[in-house]
């Protein structure tokens, strides 16, 4: 049996798509969690000096989106053949547009620049993203609540911590957007995501 | 039998990865190529507005790092097992975050700004991920002159190209990457490659 190792900050960011995939599939994994303070002591150990990093048997794989698209591959949670997982990945891909377009906004440290940037994110790159998601949805979806193939993928399983962090910032950006708040819906309704949820430690991220 | 149609712009930009994958598996394709004034009236005929999109069997796929890797499956140049699958993944993940610093760059409208941003580029940025993808080659590429697992793979491919923008905006940009420049060497001379590098059109970008 193969042993794994989540390395990650004590959040959700970029690690959670994985923390959830090993939670539906009912897998073991160790969890661990750098606060911000002790990363600088184990920066040297990752192959980029980034997290988060895979462990299987021992060896290290980086790269947020290779982690978990080869977990979801493992767990059944990829997509059913070639053409569903690109779908999939397509998806995913879209996510990653949006969340490169909110980077910066969130790191940005001048007030009156963030405010700008955050007027522009929220009324322009955020709706166009969300838009071109729910495009995709509607061709690969397959009229079900899941981004592909009428079943749950990563792709669903991305898409909620993410929007988990927007939400906080402005709990109304899905209002226009009904099909995606349901998909978050349908995903809390998966009994072993519904308990993660429940017991997951509250993070800042 | 499967038909592919590949669309995107007259140049390599983000759909030269495709065509790259396509050359390697010696796999025919209808390379379509809208020229700047033609894109408007096609614009609505792609799912997310956006090129290049693979059309596979009727069914579009967006998004150029999906694409190039759906191809590569099923051409089998994605990696010979999940793990290595995933070892391919994160080179590419790394590849791309070089090509986003990059292409912020390229369309800085500011001339004098983009000298700047350039220089610094090619000073910080660029030896970072050049670096790190060294790394990862040392890491996975079993001592051979591919990324990985000692054999030809899409990674190699989109770096191939990759480089070739980045040599083209600063000639030395390799020249302290031996392992990087070789591998490139590598790519260049696969027979298939050759004639395909030969016969493309030339391109402004």
């Amino acid at each position: 049996m193969p042993s794994y190792k989540l390395y990650y900050f004590n959040g959700r960011g970029l690690g959670e798509v994985s923390r959830l995939i090993f939670t539906v599939a009912g897998e073991q994994f160790e969890d661990i969690r750098y606060e911000r303070e002790h990363w600088p002591e184990h920066k040297a150990e990752m192959p980029l000096g980034q997290m988060p990093v895979l462990e299987v048997d021992g060896v290290k794989l980086p790269q947020s989106a290779a982690i978990a698209r080869f977990l979801a591959k493992r767990f059944n949670l990829a997509g059913k053949d070639d053409l569903e997982q690109a779908q999939v990945d397509a998806v995913v891909d879209t996510m990653y547009d949006l969340l490169k377009a909110f980077l910066p906004v969130f790191r940005e440290q001048d007030e009156a620049k963030k405010e700008q940037m955050t007027k522009k994110f929220f009324g322009d790159d955020l709706p166009k993203h969300l838009q071109n998601l729910e495009t995709l949805a509607k061709l690969y979806g397959k009229g079900g609540p899941f981004f592909v193939g009428n079943h749950l993928t990563w792709a669903d399983l991305f898409f909620h911590p993410f929007l988990e962090t927007l939400l906080g910032v402005n709990e109304k950006v899905l209002d226009n957007n009904p099909w995606l708040k349901q998909n978050r819906a349908e995903v809390e309704k998966n009994p072993k995501i519904a308990e993660y949820l429940k017991n997951r430690p509250k993070t800042e991220f | 039998m499967a038909t592919y149609k590949l669309y995107y712009f007259n140049g390599r930009g983000r759909g030269e990865a495709a065509r790259l994958v396509f050359a390697a598996a010696g796999q025919k394709y209808e390379d379509i190529r809208f020229e700047g004034e033609q894109w408007p009236s096609h614009k609505s005929e792609m799912p997310l507005g956006q090129l290049p999109v693979l059309e596979f069997n009727g069914v579009k796929l967006p998004q150029s790092i999906s694409i190039a890797r759906f191809l590569a499956k099923q051409f089998n140049l994605a990696g010979k097992d999940n793990f290595e699958q995933a070892q391919v993944d994160a080179v590419v993940d790394t590849i791309v975050d070089l090509v986003n610093k990059f292409i912020a760059v390229r369309f800085e409208k500011d001339e004098a700004k983009k000298q700047e941003l350039g220089k610094t580029f090619f000073a910080e940025e660029a030896p970072k991920q050049l670096k790190n993808l060294e790394t990862l080659a040392k890491l996975y590429g079993k001592s051979g002159p591919f990324f990985v697992g000692n054999q030809l793979t899409w990674a190699d491919l989109l770096f191939y190209d990759v480089g070739e923008s980045l040599l083209g905006v600063e000639a030395n940009a390799l020249d302290n990457f031996t392992f990087l420049k070789q591998n490139r060497a590598e790519v260049a001379k696969l027979p298939k490659i050759a004639e395909y590098l030969k016969n493309r059109p030339a391109t402004p970008f």
